[in-house]
């Protein structure tokens, strides 16, 4: 159970739109996913970290972006297991 | 009776958060100082800070919000345009991004300066939509996935608490203290609280918290 940081900030949150269980957090630390509503999570997106921001595409729900604080952009198209960075 | 927005109170990490550093600290490093020169050396566009990403509800145009000001991209991230919001205010913060889930040209923006802001012609022009908030710093801003006319506002500082619209931001009311800490988004997930409305989810300066909506 768990999984995240404790007593971290908690940058960002989406949800996806098809199953309302399945969510990403971006956070400092990494990218996290719960497929539980939040009861328990992973870390996904390998080595990423300083993440500000995740949305995943409403209509693709395998599809998402990323962005870093600074602005950098990556891309997932397999649900947020691999990341490539856009450009 | 106000509720409180509780904590999740099974977020335990600390073996994640200590693997973390100590593994990927130098790999980790060496890729975010790439990324910077490669951002610079592409666009004049400065972020400084991004706070919220948000795509249209047909996937197609994504929308950035930072600390200087909104973005958009038409092509998947690899550019972005900044999108002109208000010629009252010459530097506008923007904290949180949320799109309605069947208008693909309804955008919703929280700012740190000056409230909320509307368009429903796909970013290009915007409105105030910040009647009845207490404040004008917004931090975080959700929008009901099934009913897209009622959204909920953290404001900080002056007003501080959680509002709602059942107007479309038309007009907002106080409903809550809100959570502990500093929020940082704000998302409504369609998961049924048993009690009527679903869940209000926000995270913050000291993690992932939840409530009720029917607060």
């Amino acid at each position: 159970m768990g999984g995240l940081p404790t007593n971290r900030t908690v940058n960002g949150l989406a949800v996806d739109p098809e199953n309302s269980n399945v969510m990403l957090v971006p956070m400092r630390d990494g990218l996290f996913q719960s497929m539980d509503s939040g009861q328990s999570w992973k870390r996904v997106g390998n080595e990423l970290k300083n993440l500000a921001a995740v949305i995943i595409n409403p209509k693709k729900p395998t599809a998402m972006y990323l962005s870093t604080l600074d602005g950098t952009i990556y891309v997932s198209i397999d649900a947020g297991m691999k990341w490539k960075k856009q450009q | 009776m106000k509720n409180k927005l509780k904590p999740i109170s099974i977020f335990v990490g600390l073996v994640w958060l200590v693997n973390a550093g100590i593994i990927f600290a130098e790999p980790v490093r060496d890729l975010l100082m790439a990324a910077n020169q490669n951002t610079s050396n592409k666009s004049p566009v400065t972020f400084e800070h991004v706070h919220s990403l948000a795509l249209d509800s047909a996937g197609q145009t994504l929308f950035l919000g930072a600390h200087t000001g909104l973005f958009r991209s038409d092509d998947r991230g690899r550019s972005w345009n900044k999108v002109s919001l208000s010629t009252k205010h010459a530097h506008l913060d923007v904290m949180d991004v949320t799109t309605d889930p069947r208008e693909p040209k309804t955008i919703y923006i929280a700012t740190h300066e000056a409230g909320v802001f509307k368009s429903t012609d796909g970013g290009r022009t915007w409105k105030e939509a910040s009647s009845g908030l207490g404040g004008p710093d917004v931090h975080g801003l959700a929008i009901d996935p099934n009913m897209p006319f009622k959204l909920h506002a953290a404001v900080r500082e002056k007003g501080d608490g959680i509002y709602r619209t059942t107007d479309n931001g038309g007009k907002w009311i106080r409903v809550d203290d809100g959570p502990q800490g500093e929020v940082k988004v704000l998302r409504s997930v369609n998961i049924s609280t048993g009690m009527g409305g679903i869940f209000l989810y926000a995270g913050t300066s000291t993690g992932l918290q939840r409530s009720p909506d029917c607060f």
